[in-house]
Parts: C-alpha cells; structure tokens; sequence
C-alpha cells in the first residue's frame, strides 16, 4: 500500500504537470480587441473571499484602465506544487496571491518574483517588514492585521477576581494562583496537538530577539548561531513547564485537543490560554457576549506580543508577460478611495498611511491601543523559520511527557534544523 | 484429476496485467529510483546522491526506536491476534446456544473504521479516563496507567487494541479452518482415549496450518506495514515515543525530504517482502493433507 501510495503521489505530480501545460495555453491572450491587455491572476480556491477579487473591484479596474483580469483558481491542496510548476515552466501568470513566509520557502521568492521596492504605494505604507523578505518589498496588501499570538484571556474572570494584565512572569503566576483558587483552571494546556506547545516559546523567543539581540533569527537561518547558543530560550522553555508543573493547567495536557478550547472557555473552565487571535474570533462566534482580550506572553518585563505573518500578499512573478498592467492593478488596489473600500469591508488594520482605520471590534481595538501602535510587536520565530517546525513541536511534547529537559529540546530541534537547512541548500549549512 | 485444457485465452490476462503494471509495477519501479535521490520540496533538480539517504536512515535515531517500536507492534500483534484467534475460534466452535451471536460480538469491531476506535478510545484511555477509574473501582488504582501519553507504554497500548480491533477477523479465518476438519479424526482420537487437549495438539494444530499460515502472514505484513493505528491515536507522540515506520515515512513526506521518505518506503517494502517471503515457504512445507 505505501508503496502504491508513493506511486500514486508521482502520478498526481505528472498529472497535474500535464494539466497546467496545457490548460494554460491562454494565458498570453493579448486579444485584439482594442488593444485590451488581459492579465493573469492566480490563486487557491481556498481564497475565494479575498478582497482583491470582488467582483466590483475587477470591473471598475477594467472600465478604468481597459485591462482586464482573469483569475486563475488553483485546487488548495495543490496551490503550491502548481504555482512551482508554473514558475519553473514559464507559464507565469502575472499576479499571485501567496502567503509571503510560504512564498520563502516554497516559491524560491528571490529567484522568482519582482522586487517592488520603487513603487508609488511603497512611500505610503505603514509598516513595511510585513510586506518584505531579505530587505526587500516583494508583495503587496492594504492591510496589516497580521495574525497576533500570545495568552488569550477572559477578561471577566480577572475582573470578577480582581486581576490586571500582568506585566512580569512573577505577577503571571500570581494571577495563576488566584484563578487557581478560584476553582478555574488558569491555563488551558491542549498539548496533544504537537503545534499547540510552540505558541508560548515562538512568541517569547520573538521578544527575546526583538529586545536583546535583532538580528538573531538571521544569524541562526546562516548558521552564524545555534538554537542552543541562546540560554535564554531554554529559561523560556522551562519557564512555559513551570506554569504546567505548579499545577495551574488541565491535569491531562497531553490528551486534551486544541478543539476542545472554545468549549472550555465558554463553559467558564478556562481562563487562558497561549494562543493566537483566531481564537477569540473562534468564541466570539459561538458566543458574541464573551468578553476575550489578548496579552504577551509575559516572560520579560513589558513585554511585545507576537504576531504570525500577514497572508494573502499579491507577487508579480519576474517573468510576469504584462508587467505593467499587473503593476496598475496594484497602484489602483493601492489608490485611497479602494483601499479604503477594502479595508472598510473587511475591517482591516490599514497599511496605507492615508487610509483610516474602520471601527474594529473591541479586542481588536485593544491590541492596536496597546501593541500596535506603539510598535511592541515582534514576528514569532515561527515565522521566522524557514524550514518545517514540526520536529520542534514533538519535542516540546515530549518536554512536557517528562521524555526532555528544556536544553535537550533544543538541542534536538537544532540537530533536525541542521539536517533540513543542509537538505534544503541554504547557505551556511 | 486432470485439467490441462485451458478454458480461455491467455490474452484476457492482458487487462489486469497492464493494470497492475501500470497501478503497481511501474511506481515500485520510480520509487526505487527515487529513493536513490535528494527530491525534495525546494529543489529544482532531483539529483542521484547513491546510498546517501539509506544511509541517513541507518544513523537517525528516531528512525532506530521506529523500527523498534514497529517490531515491538509487529510481534505481539501477531502472537495476541493468532493466539486469542484459534482460542475464539475453538471455543466458538463448540455447541453453545449463544455462539452465532458471540461470533457476531467478536467479529464486530474489524468492521469499525480505526477513526472511530480512536474517536471511542481516546477519551477511556485518558488519565482520568473510564479504563483507570474501572482499575480505581476495583481497587486495582495502582495499574492505572497515561495509557496513551507515557511514553514507556504507548507502543503497547496501541498494539492491545490493534489486537482488540483484529482477533475477531482472524477467529473467522480459523472457524473456517476447523470446520473443514473432519469429525471422524476425534472419534477415532476419543475411542484411542485422547483427552480434549492431546487431540487438540496432534489433531486440530496441524490440520489448521493453512490457516495459520494464512493468518500468520497477513498479520505480520499487517504489523510491519502499520501506520492508521498509531496516526489517529497518537499522532506518532508523545513526542516520537510511538512512531513507526509508517509514520516516520509520512513524517519525511511532511518535511518535504520526499526522496528520503521514498527510500524509507522502499526499505519497508524490502523488509516486509524478506521476512515474509522465507517465512512462508518455511511454513508451506510445514503442512500436511488430510
């Protein structure tokens, strides 16, 4: 059978080489008629409701600059071998909507696509770092409201108890022991979930750097540095163990799921947990009266709270046909007036410095109150990481199965690293 | 008995052959090549790279305690599926009011989806779970167990209920077996004055090898090729305390080592075909006739 299936997986590839070869033949239809240029959009069917293929938007950009776009759909379990094939066989389509992380270490960005650093919009943006890689703009979005990642909280039990957001990891207990005493679980542990056990250190390792030492995640993707250089993420592990050693988490980490968290914050179980905003929407949904916040995972003094990528860029591929046209559609996704229909609609934090912030939801507000605006936010090393985390994960688990001390974790996940950046051909290893 | 005559043509094998040839044959043959390669997610080229990935293998620990853990699952799913098997299926095999619905009972859980298992199993094998509070009620509270999260005992856990899940097909297989025994052999063995045990071991064992072979052979290709009871339950956790080669092989998938996780599956592939190759021509010449 495994065999079958290794089988089965080389056919699907040759199959859908086969299909993009000659489904896209098209795709230079310059067409005659009035000398109307039609640009190419490619994009994951799991990206039906982006903003910057409504309806609407494509027929005034159409009617205004006589250039039309065709979308190309791409099935979403096959985005990225399909848009790898496109790239590698010239059939680029003008425009790709991506994830720019993914885009590093799936789509060989340097090599493939157009560096946009002199376009108009650039002088406009707001925060830059989430539209760029290797010190260049590479994509493009009206929003920056990236993902945010740090200890989810329901703000009527810290009221109910009296409690504030704690600032230190001292006052983090603190407020554990009181919830504790309460007759709540204080943090919800969903550790079955491997991934779930990185949110905590992929966000503090992010403050650490942001704070001590910035060019770190650079140092370590060059192997100028090692995981295990860097004491202060073992005190980070440790201190994420602590919170489950004194006894302030569900008693069975390792067997409860990441599914169960909604249910466990709207039954009042749980008052927090190391999570990402999605979270919050997630209960907001089932229970719009829930009064949810967001704080940083407190193991330094004040500290910045982590932030996933952006996703769902737009990229001009280098060997896009029309580059011009497809560089148009971005200065009219760009102009005041749609950008701010888009960031309108879909109640996003702008990144265009003329563009004014819609009325966000409450938690919302909050985080740009408190982090953004003030610019404590810091990209996880997650983020940062350009090979797959997922031996990282099982090695927290196993931190937490009492199979790893917090320095054999790293040292484990820095050994697997090694192996994938070598495997990978990056520089340095 | 004679049958030379062929019925059909030869050519009607044609169908199945380019079938099997172009569904089998040929990716066994690519993956092959493949797994002498460095193809991988973020490379362009696939380059030729020899013995390097076989080599990886052999020198990675987690891919040792794999293997382990795989021959751990593999022997005692073999041993517990055969040996609780015949035991079924002899008892099962005697006149008791009861037995079509007992067989129904036994046979019943190889029909369920191994999700659904993990769905019903997950939440008794807890700490806090159903099977612990049962031991706790008893007064048995020192075998409670983290069934599925200590790491020392999740191979095992997941083979007892792999063994749970099975015995009920291979009893089905042997109820088979001993039915076609002819009755005559007990008579006489009774009249010759041999208790139930003897006639057991002189008369039912051999006349059963055929389907012990049989079963013998499809649980050890089982246990070797294992990877949906270990890929719901556990996930391959905690940590990498219950990986197995199949997981490990999805595992290399997911990272993106595609030709590493190619050759894997071609060592798999190479392994299950040694040890059950031998293992049934030993067997074979093992049987007798009636």
């Amino acid at each position: 059978m495994k065999k079958i299936g290794a089988g089965v997986l080389a056919a699907t590839l040759a199959v859908s080489l086969a299909a993009c070869g000659s489904g896209n033949g098209d795709s230079a239809n310059n067409g005659g008629k009035g000398g109307k240029v039609t640009i190419e959009l490619a994009l994951s069917k799991s990206s039906q409701d982006s903003a910057f293929v409504a309806d609407d938007l494509l027929r005034e950009f159409e009617e205004k600059t006589n250039i039309r776009v065709n979308l190309q759909w791409l099935p979403a379990e096959q985005t990225s071998t399909v848009l790898q094939t496109k790239l590698a066989v010239d059939e680029t389509p003008d425009l790709v909507q991506y994830n720019l992380m993914s885009a590093v270490s799936e789509l060989n960005l340097e090599r493939n696509f157009e560096i946009l650093d002199n376009e108009a919009w650039v002088s406009r943006l707001e925060n830059k770092e989430v539209l760029s890689a290797f010190g260049h703009v590479y994509s493009f979005h009206v929003s920056q409201d990236t993902g945010k990642q740090g200890v989810v909280y329901n703000k009527d039990v810290f009221e109910e108890l009296g409690l504030s957001v704690p600032t230190t990891f001292e006052e983090f207990l603190a407020v554990c022991e009181k919830i504790k005493e309460s007759g709540i679980t204080p943090v919800f542990m969903p550790f079955k979930d491997n991934w779930a056990a990185n949110v905590f250190p992929a966000a503090a390792f992010a403050d650490y750097a942001a704070k001590n030492d910035p060019t770190l995640f650079d140092d370590l993707n060059a192997n100028r540095k090692k995981w295990t250089d860097v004491p202060e993420f073992a005190a980070i592990l440790e201190q994420q163990y602590e919170v489950y050693e004194k006894g302030y988490t569900n008693a069975d980490i390792l067997s409860d799921s990441y599914d169960m968290a909604v249910g466990k914050f709207l039954n009042k179980e749980v008052a927090m947990m190391f999570m990402g905003d999605w979270l919050i929407d997630n209960i907001l949904e089932k229970d719009p009266s829930m009064n949810m916040g967001l704080f940083a995972i407190p193991t330094s003094e004040d500290a910045y709270l982590g932030s996933s990528p952006l996703g769902g860029q737009l990229f001009i591929p280098k060997k896009a046909k029309h580059m011009e046209e497809a560089k148009q559609f971005l200065d009219f996704m760009a102009s005041k007036e749609i950008a701010q229909r888009i960031v309108d609609r879909q109640k996003y934090v702008p990144n265009l410095s003329d563009v004014t912030t819609p009325e966000l939801p409450a938690y919302k507000q909050e985080i740009v109150d408190r982090y953004i605006a003030p610019q404590k936010m810091a990209l996880t090393s997650e983020a940062r990481t350009i090979v797959d985390s997922s031996e990282l994960y099982r090695s927290l688990q196993d931190q937490f199965a009492g199979g790893k001390t917090a320095e054999e974790v790293l040292k484990a996940w820095d050994e697997k690293f090694n192996q994938l950046m070598k495997d990978k051909g990056a520089e340095g290893f | 008995m004679k049958l030379s005559k062929s019925l059909y043509s030869y050519y009607l094998i044609w169908p199945a052959l380019i079938i099997y040839s172009v569904f089998f044959v040929l990716p066994a043959i690519i993956g092959l090549y493949y797994s002498f390669t460095d193809w991988r997610l973020d490379r362009d080229a696939i380059r030729f790279i020899g013995w390097d990935n076989f080599q990886r293998i052999f020198t990675d620990k987690t891919l040792l305690l794999a293997l382990k853990n795989t021959l751990i699952f593999a022997v005692i799913t073999v041993i517990g599926k055969n040996v609780l098997g015949i035991a079924l299926a002899v008892a099962l095999n005697m006149r008791l009011k009861s037995r079509n619905f007992l067989r129904a009972i036994f046979y019943s859980p190889s029909i369920l989806s191994v999700l659904v298992i993990s769905i019903v199993f997950t939440p008794m094998l807890r700490t806090e779970g159903t099977i612990n509070r049962l031991f706790e009620s008893v007064g048995l509270g020192s075998l409670s167990q983290a069934w599925l999260t200590d790491p020392s005992i999740v191979i095992w856990t997941i083979s007892a209920l792999a063994i749970w899940q099975h015995t009920g097909f291979q009893m089905a297989i042997y109820l088979a077996g001993l039915q076609s025994i002819s009755k005559d052999y007990y008579e006489a063995a009774t009249i010759d004055g041999a208790g139930s045990w003897k006639s057991f071991l002189n008369i039912t064992l051999p006349l059963l090898l055929p389907a012990i072979n049989i079963n013998l052979m499809l649980t050890l290709i089982g246990g070797l090729k294992v990877f949906s009871e270990v890929f719901v339950l556990t996930g391959g956790g905690p940590g990498n305390a219950s990986q197995v080669v199949g997981t490990i092989i999805l595992r290399a998938f997911g990272e993106g080592s595609w030709g590493l996780g190619t050759a894997m599956n071609t060592l798999l592939f190479a392994a299950v075909t040694l040890i059950s190759i031998p293992l049934l021509i030993f067997m074979r010449r093992k049987e007798v006739t009636e």
